[in-house]
């Protein structure tokens, strides 16, 4: 343990209650990071899911490239972007968008996939458009999968985020950087702690969206 | 009306076709049958009709106008569509589902509102059911709304694709029985796709049998397809049945019934035992001024001095005029006093026996 040496405590309140407004700072910053992430991500995923749906041949090769962007280590990504992008929030950015695209869209697609067949013949065969289709019932019909994939990319974004403390962000990242370089045990346990409050904060209020948002489904459950 | 002109379909990718050079007339007003059995090409004559399947050549009017001069999208919100999934969606209620033609056509929310309830009473659904998601209820239940979507925007045509299909023998009877009636009411032009042709008899006022290739082997009502089946392939169709068919499409009132082994309650032991040796039966039925009361055996009057000293005992099976002939048979073959009693309320009517059956299908 490299931290057996100290004598400091594993955590100190009185520097925690005076850094309070530091904290804040850093957890606001990690969420900013974290929508940006997400909206940017959600939304290429989106154009992409659809694209791989219209036109099928191109699902496998899109699921590829978002499968290489998701198995290439983010320490390493950081180190390739630096000469394009520098330190800066698009480096970090253009990191973490990297590994949603392959979660979302597998389950946009998935999702809708999941629509019935005779459900789509039904809807045609009373005079829905295909846009309408798709808006009115695939969207809705594939909602839990897609909130499925939201929470997945979430917590997992939340985690990430952490690490682009190594290029000048990382919001809560920053805390644990800075406790791991000074061997000060406080601001690592809370810069930890709080991303995974976040983590399961942000998990738990998904649920609470999808329920909100799919009652049918949860009614059905309820009686079969 | 609906007419097929030279209609045929091939699927990309196959020899064969599907349907080849079709042409037939739908009336309106009519419940018109498409039966065969798989790879007829029932289901793809149907799905031309709104263009789910586009024919190869050939043209297809409804009401004099011909089906591509709309877009499909347009065409098919005037044209009731029922499947036999059902297709319900699942996130919307009841109440959204049966509203969806009528949303697409942009009616005004009281408007639809009114309508939805009109249609739930109509297929016989509690209105409780309208804030409800399809999975919440049964499958007989969810064909009934079903049904109720199809109509909504009060289409005069409805296309029906195997409907009760999946659900089992005894609400399928009665979902049938209740298209029936909703259809005497309604009177649209109903184009029912089904393999069973039992179904097919017992719904369409004109059957079209179909053979593999959608080649249509015969086009008639139930009643002349069953009596002059056009051709081997429509014989080994309607199956080894078809007397019974028949049967069941003939009505007791089209018969002529005979007087039958009867006696007043009020007649001697010596006038029921002439009735019953003239009728060549060993019972007598006992009528009082013409209410039928039961019936009994001669061997019974044995010291007795009149009918009115036994009590007769109620025949099993009475039978309406509106029963059908089969019923009627069902009701000889398990009585006792082989024939079956039709009254009327109280009121005896006749009887029938195995020998009338076999006149009225021969006559």
């Amino acid at each position: 343990m490299i931290f057996a040496q100290t004598s400091e405590p594993f955590i100190r309140w009185d520097w925690v209650w005076s850094h309070l407004g530091l904290i804040w700072s850093k957890v606001v910053q990690h969420l900013v990071l974290t929508g940006i992430a997400l909206g940017v991500g959600f939304a290429i995923s989106l154009v992409l899911a659809m694209v791989a749906l219209r036109y099928r041949k191109s699902y496998a090769p899109i699921t590829w490239v978002a499968g290489v962007l998701y198995a290439i280590p983010s320490l390493a990504l950081f180190v390739m972007l630096l000469p394009v992008t520098g330190l800066s929030i698009t480096t970090a950015e253009i990191g973490l968008v990297s590994y949603t695209l392959l979660i979302f869209i597998r389950n946009i697609v998935a999702g809708i996939d999941g629509v019935p067949t005779h459900i789509r013949e039904a809807a045609l065969g009373m005079g829905y458009t295909r846009r309408k289709l798709l808006l009115d019932i695939e969207v809705p019909m594939a909602l839990p999968v897609i909130i499925a994939g939201i929470r997945i990319a979430t917590v997992t974004t939340i985690g990430l985020v952490t690490i682009t403390a190594l290029i000048g962000y990382g919001g809560l990242g920053q805390l644990i950087l800075d406790g791991l370089n000074r061997l000060f045990t406080t601001p690592l346990v809370v810069g930890a702690v709080l991303s995974m409050v976040l983590a399961l904060l942000f998990d738990g209020l998904l649920i609470l969206l999808e329920r909100a948002l799919t009652p049918w489904a949860r009614r059905k459950a309820a009686i079969s | 009306m609906i007419r097929f002109e030279h209609v045929s379909k091939t699927f990309p990718g196959s020899s064969t076709p599907a349907v080849g050079d079709l042409s037939f007339e739908i009336p309106r007003g009519e419940i018109v049958v498409l039966v065969g059995p798989s790879g007829c090409g029932k289901t793809t004559t149907l799905k031309m009709i709104n263009r789910l399947i586009e024919p190869t050549s050939g043209e297809i009017w409804i009401d004099g106008v011909p089906s591509t001069t709309q877009e499909p999208h347009l065409l098919r919100r005037s044209i009731g569509y029922v499947i036999q999934q059902i297709g319900l969606f699942p996130h919307r209620t009841i109440a959204e589902n049966i509203a969806t033609v009528p949303g697409l056509l942009g009616w005004d929310q009281g408007r639809i509102e009114e309508r939805v309830s009109e249609l739930i009473e109509l297929v016989g659904l509690d209105d409780s059911v309208a804030d409800r998601y399809p999975a919440e209820l049964s499958g007989g239940q969810q064909q009934r709304v079903g049904v109720a979507r199809a109509l909504a925007a009060d289409p005069p045509v409805l296309l029906m694709d195997e409907p009760f299909g999946a659900v089992d023998p005894i609400v399928r009877a009665r979902l049938q029985e209740e298209l029936k009636i909703l259809q005497a009411r309604l009177q649209k032009t109903i184009v029912f796709v089904t393999h069973d042709i039992d179904e097919a008899i017992g719904l369409g006022d004109r059957v079209a049998v179909f053979n593999v290739g959608g080649v249509l082997e015969q086009y008639a009502a139930p009643e002349d397809l069953l009596r002059a089946p056009a051709g081997d392939f429509v014989v080994a169709f309607l199956g080894s049945e078809r007397g019974l068919r028949r049967l069941s499409l003939i009505a007791v009132d089209t018969v002529v019934l005979e007087p039958g082994a009867i006696v007043e309650a009020s007649s001697s032991g010596y006038e029921a035992r002439a009735v019953a040796r003239e009728q060549g039966t060993d019972w007598v039925g006992v009528v009082d001024n013409g209410r039928m009361l039961g019936w009994i055996w001669i061997a019974d009057l044995d010291g007795h001095d009149t009918v009115a000293d036994l009590r007769p005992k109620p025949f099993s099976a009475r039978l309406e005029r509106s029963n059908t002939l089969r019923q009627a048979l069902d009701a000889i073959v398990t009585s006792k006093t082989q024939v079956a009693v039709v009254v009327d309320g109280d009121r005896y009517l006749g009887m029938l026996t195995a020998e009338r059956l076999n006149e009225a299908l021969l006559s």
